[in-house]
Formats: structure tokens, sequence, C-alpha cells
């Protein structure tokens, strides 16, 4: 349900982007997507072809990049991956941390060609 | 050949919503209206939490609720009962709420007047967690029967949490439940938090939930 808002979302930001820069054709969106993200790449994946259904982004492929979950520890200054124990610290073993990454959810880049085969005009 | 180019955009897709919902923090701030942000699993008490909140409240000042939820009006009208002015909000199958549909809700509710709003979120420990909707404070309940290890198993819901409520304190001793295993375990993510046990039916523990509010509101003033 989450994720098929979202994509909404992404889909118009893209399309506001290829706009702005008057792009002929958009080949890929590359997201970024934290490991402790609430969004799950696999669900994205599953709501993108709904999301694009009667766009200019049919044919765009989806590229989902994951970015590790870390976090550092308030007490011991470690830095460790929090999907390990629980993201309990591998010294103090507390749940008492600062995230550093993982919750990212963007929109990374869009590849686009240009100089339509046909010599078609932009879309947008 | 096509030529291909990469078009940087590097934008966090929550990032929208999250400016939004400072923008209308600072706003209710300025309008020294509070909002209060309440969420739960569904069944755990919110409405009927809300009703007596509402009723140890409303001679001081005035309130009104916004009623979240995926469809139907069966909580706003049991708020309607209390004299409180109620708009219910359907997400239309989203999971949770976010600014813009808070805003839009203040919009319809009418801000001016009012003292404290609150926002019943739509009974989830996912979603709500991880979308700002502007609240001033966040409120969650976790109920006795849902046991004393949800802060482990939710863990956002319990770090957003300004406030955590026990509530069916009343029934606990039916329950496999220790009130100090689950203040620890809401403590490893949140050490900050306000955790009060209460029970909604029986009216226990509602005074300082009151006076916590109380004086969260004339802050806002």
């Amino acid at each position: 349900m989450h994720e098929l808002g979202i994509m909404f979302e992404v889909i118009k930001r893209v399309e506001a982007v290829a706009k702005q820069h008057q792009v002929d054709r958009v080949e890929k969106i590359v997201l970024q997507v934290g490991e402790i993200a609430t969004v799950i790449p696999h669900f994205l994946r599953e709501c993108y072809p709904v999301a694009v259904d009667r766009t200019d982004f049919v044919d765009t492929e989806l590229v989902i990049e994951m970015i590790p979950a870390n976090g550092c520890c308030r007490q011991c200054d470690i830095v460790y991956h929090l999907m390990k124990d629980e993201g309990r610290c591998p010294n103090c073993h507390q749940m008492n941390f600062d995230e550093l990454s993982g919750r990212e959810f963007s929109i990374k880049e869009i590849v686009v060609a240009e100089g339509g085969k046909n010599g078609s005009s932009p879309n947008y | 050949m096509d030529q291909v180019r990469i078009i940087e955009i590097k934008e966090g897709v929550f990032e929208q919503n999250n400016q939004k919902a400072q923008e209308l923090r600072d706003s209710l701030k300025q309008e020294k209206v509070f909002l209060l942000n309440l969420m739960s699993a569904p069944g755990s008490g919110k409405t009927t939490t809300l009703v007596q909140t509402i009723k140890g409240l409303q001679d001081e000042m005035k309130i009104g609720i916004m009623e979240a939820d995926i469809d139907s009006d069966v909580d706003a009208r049991t708020i309607q009962q209390t004299g409180a002015r109620v708009v219910q909000l359907h997400t239309g199958g989203m999971c949770h709420l976010d600014a813009e549909m808070t805003r839009q809700g203040i919009d319809a509710l009418g801000r001016e007047d009012l003292d404290l709003i609150v926002l019943e979120n739509v009974g989830n420990l996912v979603c709500p967690a991880e979308f700002d909707t502007g609240s001033t404070k966040n409120a969650m309940i976790l109920s006795v029967p849902e046991g004393d290890d949800k802060p482990l198993k939710y863990p956002l819901m319990f770090a957003v949490a300004d406030v955590v409520l026990v509530n069916k304190m009343d029934v606990a001793e039916h329950f496999d439940f220790d009130l100090e295993r689950f203040k620890d375990n809401v403590r490893l993510r949140n050490p900050e938090a306000i955790i009060l046990p209460i029970s909604a039916r029986t009216g226990e523990g509602m005074e300082p939930w009151l006076d916590w509010l109380r004086q969260q509101i004339e802050r806002q003033q």
C-alpha cells in the first residue's frame, strides 16, 4: 500500500525533472534504498509497472541500489552494522546508537538517452 | 546510437514530506495550537483514551480531533458524542498520514480558536512512525495484551514517541506483561521517552497524562 503511493510520488518527481531537462527518453531511474528504510525493494519493483502505466516511462528500467545500515554506539563510539544481532553494539551489547545510514530512500539519478532513433522531438 | 547522459537528482523521497511537516509545525507554533499525533496498533484503545482525555481537559481548553482511518467513521461518531469538534479523514487505502494530509485535515477542522488538536493516526505500528505529520509531539499507546516485547519488534515507533501510554493496566494480572521489562525495552531505543501506565476504561493513571498535556499546551502558548 505504502510503496504504491510512494512510487507515484517518485514518478511525478522524475517526470518534472525530465521535463525541466527536456530529455527525449529516460532509460533508467536509479533509486537508493537503505537496509532499514521501511520501503521494501521487492514491493517497489512490484508497484513500479502500475506507477508507470500510461506514462512515458513504461519502458524505463528501475534500478535499486541498497545502502547498508550502520550505527554508532553512543557509549562506545564504535561504528557497526545494525543488521547483525538486532542492532546491538558488539562491545556493550546495548541498542543505544545514533543511526548513521540505512534509512535513506532517495532518487539518485536518471539515465537519459538523447537524439531519438527517428529524430522524434521530446515527448514531454 | 543514442547519446546517454546521467542527470543527478539526489533527493530524498521523504524530504519533501519532512519539509512540509516542519512548515506545519512552525505555523502551528505561531498560532499557539498544540498538535498531538497519537499512534498505536488497532485495538489498543486510542479512541477510548481520547474520549477520557477530552473529558479531562475540555473544561480548560478548546479541543479538535482528526480521526484518520482507511475507511468508516465509527471513531469520529464516538468522539462527536463528547462534544469536541471532529473531522474524519479517509486515507483511501494508505496505511499512514503524511504532512500534507494532516494540513488538509487541520484546514477542514479550522484551527483558529483551538488550543489542542489530536490526530488519531491509522492503527498501525509501522508506517505512521515513518512519516512526520508536522505534529508538535508524538504519543503512542501500547496496550497490555500486545505484550512487553513490542519495542523490540517495532523500534521506530518507540523511538519517535515522546510519550508511551501503557493502556489496559486494569487487566494486567491476566496477561504475562512485565511493566519493568517493557520500560527497559523502550529505553533501549528511546532513553528519553516518558512512560505512563493507564487504564482508559477505569480512568486509572489518567491524571499524569493530562498533566503532561497541560504542560505541553502551556509551552505552546
